[in-house]
This record gives structure tokens, C-alpha cells and sequence, in this order.
């Protein structure tokens, strides 16, 4: 090969090659990049910690849309955060801003690596000895060393196995919030309050979550926390696809909260009613509903007929007989629910 | 560089670390989402938004020259429904002065939400919107509901109440709006949000 034919092969070569490198470095990220990068960046307000991209909050949901349209309106990155910020502040980015209170979480690698320059300087300085001990130093030996690069990398070594530990350990936790595990192979009562509402937050288009949605909705009503208890019946009573002993278990539930939380009779007892449509004979239906017109509506001769329809009923627990009747009785005698 | 340097660095190094954990512990058990809003101070995000049975469209301009009250609330919404009946109470006391009340639906459908309203009541002194997207919440910065924001005539934002109002907050409220004043944000009570649809 002739010198100049290399020499034109080598240019053509050379060419291609940075030509490639600056498309690769100058080439925009396409619109979906930009939107995930987007989306990583931004605290979902609705979430602890989490990026809308990662989040099934129907509210993340609703920013990454708006973001979406807002890349294909040709709109900035800048601008689209600071649309984002000059409506939440900057606390709602995940990157906070290197201003105030959160400039030490930036100044804080600056000072770690000044703090570990100046640890190594004072080494370099003073080979025999250790930082504070400058009075004791003595002449450095190669074993020394040796065992202070091998502590040194030790240290190292259990610090990085303790962060993948615990990374490993976060993540754990979190799968069930995923949206991959088999709803039907978990067992609610295993579960804490925060993983069921993550597993339910990522499953909501799917019926078979009811059972789930209930179980942590009876969890908060046991603890008396109607608030959090409220949107879960509420949902599966609008559902409209919860089986028949949910769906009236939500209803009872929300008849009560409406009249023991709020005070709302008339809601109240549709509701209860509601829930009677679906099973006629529920004591616990009946009761609920005798109550709220005995202590509620100052009725208490429906309140007794009803009482007396859930102690017509062979099943009933001793206890929750006891408690009837001794109601049907006092509501007979006309007094005041107590 | 002198033993002398290296311990002043030192030094400035260990009290910049108590610092910073100091900052930190400071923070934790804090509600991130209990920031000062942005708007306080700011012209209010312009919108226009179908009302709930879809007949018409309101836009926050359509109401210029009036003291407009912004409402998110929802039938999921337990302290939304606690508060209802002093914001009508409230909405109908001030509609004579000049005072425009909007309640818009927040992450709710607005069959659902009109279908609470019927039970709950509905004031011709209150306009209740539905908001597609979630879009004009973004662009108020809702956190979670109840969330009532104070516009005042000149369009800037002046006021906002963070959890359950009554009437008397509200009043206050706009009693010192109407004076002037600019109330700024106050945090009555916790908010809700919407686990899932």
C-alpha cells in the first residue's frame, strides 16, 4: 500500500470516526428520555421519596402527562421545571436546590474530600504517625504501612457490604409496591399498612385488589382512623365490581363513620340501607341502622324493631345479644341511647 | 503545608459535619409537603375549566375584580366534607361583597363528585369545576386536599388555608383581605390523598 493511499485511508477512517463521536455527544436525547429524565427528577408531592416516574400515585400519573405534553409543545427541561417549582417550590425536586438549609447537602462531599485531603497530607507529612498524634510520630516502616492501606481497604470493604446490605434490604421492602407480585399469593396480615398501600396503589385497575383494599380498610377502622379508612371503602363501594360481602361490608362501614365521624344521619342511613339492599338480613347491617335512628334521629321505636329483628336470629354470638337486647330494651323504654 | 493549617482544616472540617448532622436532624419527622407555597405573593395560575355537569366553562379571568376563593376538595375526602357547610355558609355570607367562590374536584371523576354534592347540597353562591388532568391542581401546587387558596382582586394569590377551614377562619380570613391585608398561609388541619381511584 502506497503511502498516500494510506494516508487517505487513515483520513477516511479518522472522518467517520469523530463524525460518529460528535453525533453521539451532539445528538438531542429523544422525547421519551427526556420525559423519564424529567420524571426522575421531580419528588412525586403526593409520595415519600419517590419520583412521579416511579410512582403510581394517580396525582404523579397526571404530572408525568402534563410533562409529556409539555416536551412535545417544545418546551425546555429549565422551563418545565420551573413550571414545576414555581408551584411547589424547589422542595419538589428530588436534586434539591444548592440553596439554604439544603446547600450543606451539596457542601457535604466538598468537606468530606477536604477532610480526607488534609487526613493524607498529614500522613505524607508525618509518615510515622496519625493525625493528632503528631508528638508520638515515629519513623515510618514499610509494615506500618502496609497495615494501614490493609485497614484502610477493610474499612472500605465492610462499609461498601453495609450499603449493598441495606440497599439490597430497602429494596426488598419495596418490591411488593412494584405491581408484579401475584395479588393472590399475599397474605394481607403479613403485611404493614405502607406495603398494602403501595400494592394497592399500583394495582387499582385490578378487581381482585378489593380483598386487600379491605383488609387494610378494616385495619384503620379497628384503630378508629376513619380517615384513612374512608377512601379505601369508598372505593370499593363505587368499584362496582367487589363481590356482594365486600361491597356490603364497605357500605356498613361507611354508613357508620358517616354517622359516628361526621354526624351525617340522612347519609348515613342510605348508606346502611344500601347495604341492606345487598344483604336483607345482616345483624350487623340492622343494628348499625337501629342505632343511628335511635341515637341519631331520636327514633327509637324503629331503632327497637330492628333490634329485635337482629335478635330474632338463631347465630347471633352470646355477647352481641346481650348488647342488643339490653339496647332493645332501653329503646323500648323510651331513654336516650347511652 | 504547615501541621498548623492541617489542624485549623481539621477543625473547620469536624464543626462543618455537626453542622450538617445537626441540619439534617433538624428535618427528620418533618411533613415534606408542608413547604410555604411559591404563590403566596404571585399572580394566581390562570384557568378555565368545565363546570361538573360540563354546561359551561369558568376561567379565573371571567371573575376579574372579584375576591376569588379556590377550593380542591373531593367526595373521598373526609375533612372536605367536614368543612362543607361553612364554606356555603361562608360562600353566601360574602356574595354580596364582591367575594366568588370555586370549588374544583380534585383526582375525582366529576359524576362521583356531583353525586356527593347532591347530598351534601349545592349553593348557587359556589361554582364547582372539574379539573381534567389534574392540571390546575399541578399548577396550584396541591399537596393534598382540603386545599383553599385566596385570590384577591387584582389576581394575586394572598391566602392559603392547608387542611379542614370553618366559617370562622374563612370569614376571618376575608375579612383581612378585604381590608388590605395579605393573610399569607395557615395550616388548620391535615390533608387527604386519594391512595388510589
Amino acid at each position: 500500500m502506497s503511502e498516500r493511499l494510506r494516508d487517505t485511508v487513515y483520513l477516511v477512517f479518522m472522518t467517520i470516526t469523530v463524525v460518529a463521536l460528535a453525533a453521539l455527544v451532539l445528538a438531542a436525547p429523544d422525547r421519551d428520555d427526556r420525559v423519564q429524565e424529567l420524571g426522575s427528577r421531580i419528588r412525586c408531592p403526593v409520595c415519600e421519596g419517590e419520583a412521579i416516574i416511579d410512582s403510581p400515585a394517580p396525582m404523579a400519573r397526571d404530572m408525568m402527562k402534563l410533562i409529556r405534553q409539555r416536551v412535545d409543545e417544545g418546551a425546555s427541561d429549565e422551563e418545565i421545571l420551573s413550571e414545576i417549582t414555581s408551584s411547589y417550590s424547589g422542595a419538589v425536586l428530588l436534586d434539591p436546590p444548592a440553596e439554604g438549609a439544603t446547600l450543606w447537602l451539596w457542601l457535604a462531599p466538598l468537606l468530606a474530600l477536604a477532610g480526607g485531603i488534609s487526613v493524607i497530607l498529614w500522613w505524607r507529612a508525618h509518615p510515622g504517625g496519625t493525625p493528632g498524634s503528631a508528638k508520638s510520630a515515629t519513623p515510618s516502616s514499610p509494615r506500618r504501612r502496609s497495615r494501614a492501606i490493609a485497614g484502610g481497604l477493610l474499612v472500605t470493604l465492610v462499609l461498601g457490604a453495609v450499603v449493598v446490605a441495606a440497599g439490597s434490604a430497602l429494596q426488598d421492602r419495596e418490591g411488593p409496591g412494584g405491581g408484579a407480585a401475584d395479588l393472590d399469593s399475599v397474605d394481607p396480615s403479613l403485611v404493614s399498612n405502607e406495603t398494602m398501600e403501595a400494592v394497592i396503589g399500583a394495582n387499582q385497575d385490578d378487581p381482585s385488589i378489593d380483598g386487600m383494599r379491605l383488609a387494610l380498610a378494616e385495619r384503620y377502622f379497628r384503630a378508629g382512623d376513619y380517615r384513612s379508612a374512608f377512601p379505601h371503602y369508598l372505593a370499593i363501594a363505587q368499584s362496582g365490581t367487589a363481590a356482594d360481602e365486600t361491597a356490603h361490608t364497605a357500605l356498613v362501614r361507611l354508613g357508620w363513620m358517616a354517622y359516628d365521624g361526621n354526624g351525617e344521619v340522612e347519609t348515613a342511613l342510605e348508606l346502611l340501607d344500601q347495604a341492606l339492599d345487598i344483604d336483607a338480613g345482616s345483624p350487623m347491617a340492622l343494628y348499625l341502622k337501629g342505632l343511628v335512628l335511635w341515637c341519631g334521629a331520636d327514633r327509637p321505636e324503629e331503632a327497637g324493631d330492628l333490634f329485635q329483628a337482629v335478635l330474632d336470629q338463631a347465630d347471633l354470638e352470646d355477647e352481641t345479644r346481650t348488647e342488643v337486647s339490653d339496647d332493645l330494651a332501653a329503646a323500648r323504654r323510651g331513654e336516650g341511647c347511652a | 503545608m504547615s501541621g498548623r493549617w492541617l489542624r485549623w482544616l481539621g477543625a473547620g472540617v469536624a464543626v462543618a459535619t455537626v453542622v450538617f448532622a445537626v441540619v439534617l436532624a433538624s428535618r427528620f419527622g418533618a411533613d415534606p409537603s408542608l413547604v410555604p407555597s411559591p404563590l403566596i405573593g404571585e399572580p394566581a395560575p390562570e384557568f378555565a375549566l368545565p363546570t361538573l355537569d360540563g354546561t359551561s366553562t369558568v376561567s379565573l379571568s371571567g371573575l376579574e375584580g372579584d375576591i376569588v376563593v379556590v377550593n380542591f376538595f373531593a367526595s373521598w375526602c373526609l375533612q372536605c366534607r367536614a368543612e362543607h357547610d361553612d364554606l356555603v355558609a361562608t360562600a353566601e355570607a360574602f356574595s354580596e361583597q364582591g367575594v366568588s367562590f370555586v370549588q374544583i374536584a380534585y383526582q375525582e371523576s366529576p359524576a362521583q363528585t356531583l353525586a356527593y354534592l347532591d347530598e351534601a347540597g349545592i349553593s348557587p353562591a359556589m361554582r364547582h369545576l372539574a379539573d381534567p388532568g389534574s392540571r390546575t391542581a399541578i399548577a396550584y401546587g396541591v399537596f393534598g386536599i382540603p386545599e383553599t387558596f385566596f385570590i384577591d382582586a387584582d389576581g394575586v394569590v394572598v391566602g392559603k388555608l392547608v387542611g379542614e377551614s370553618n366559617a370562622l377562619i374563612l370569614g376571618a380570613t376575608l375579612d383581612s383581605i378585604l381590608g388590605g391585608d395579605q393573610p399569607g398561609e395557615t395550616v388548620t388541619g391535615d390533608t387527604m390523598q386519594r391512595p388510589s381511584p
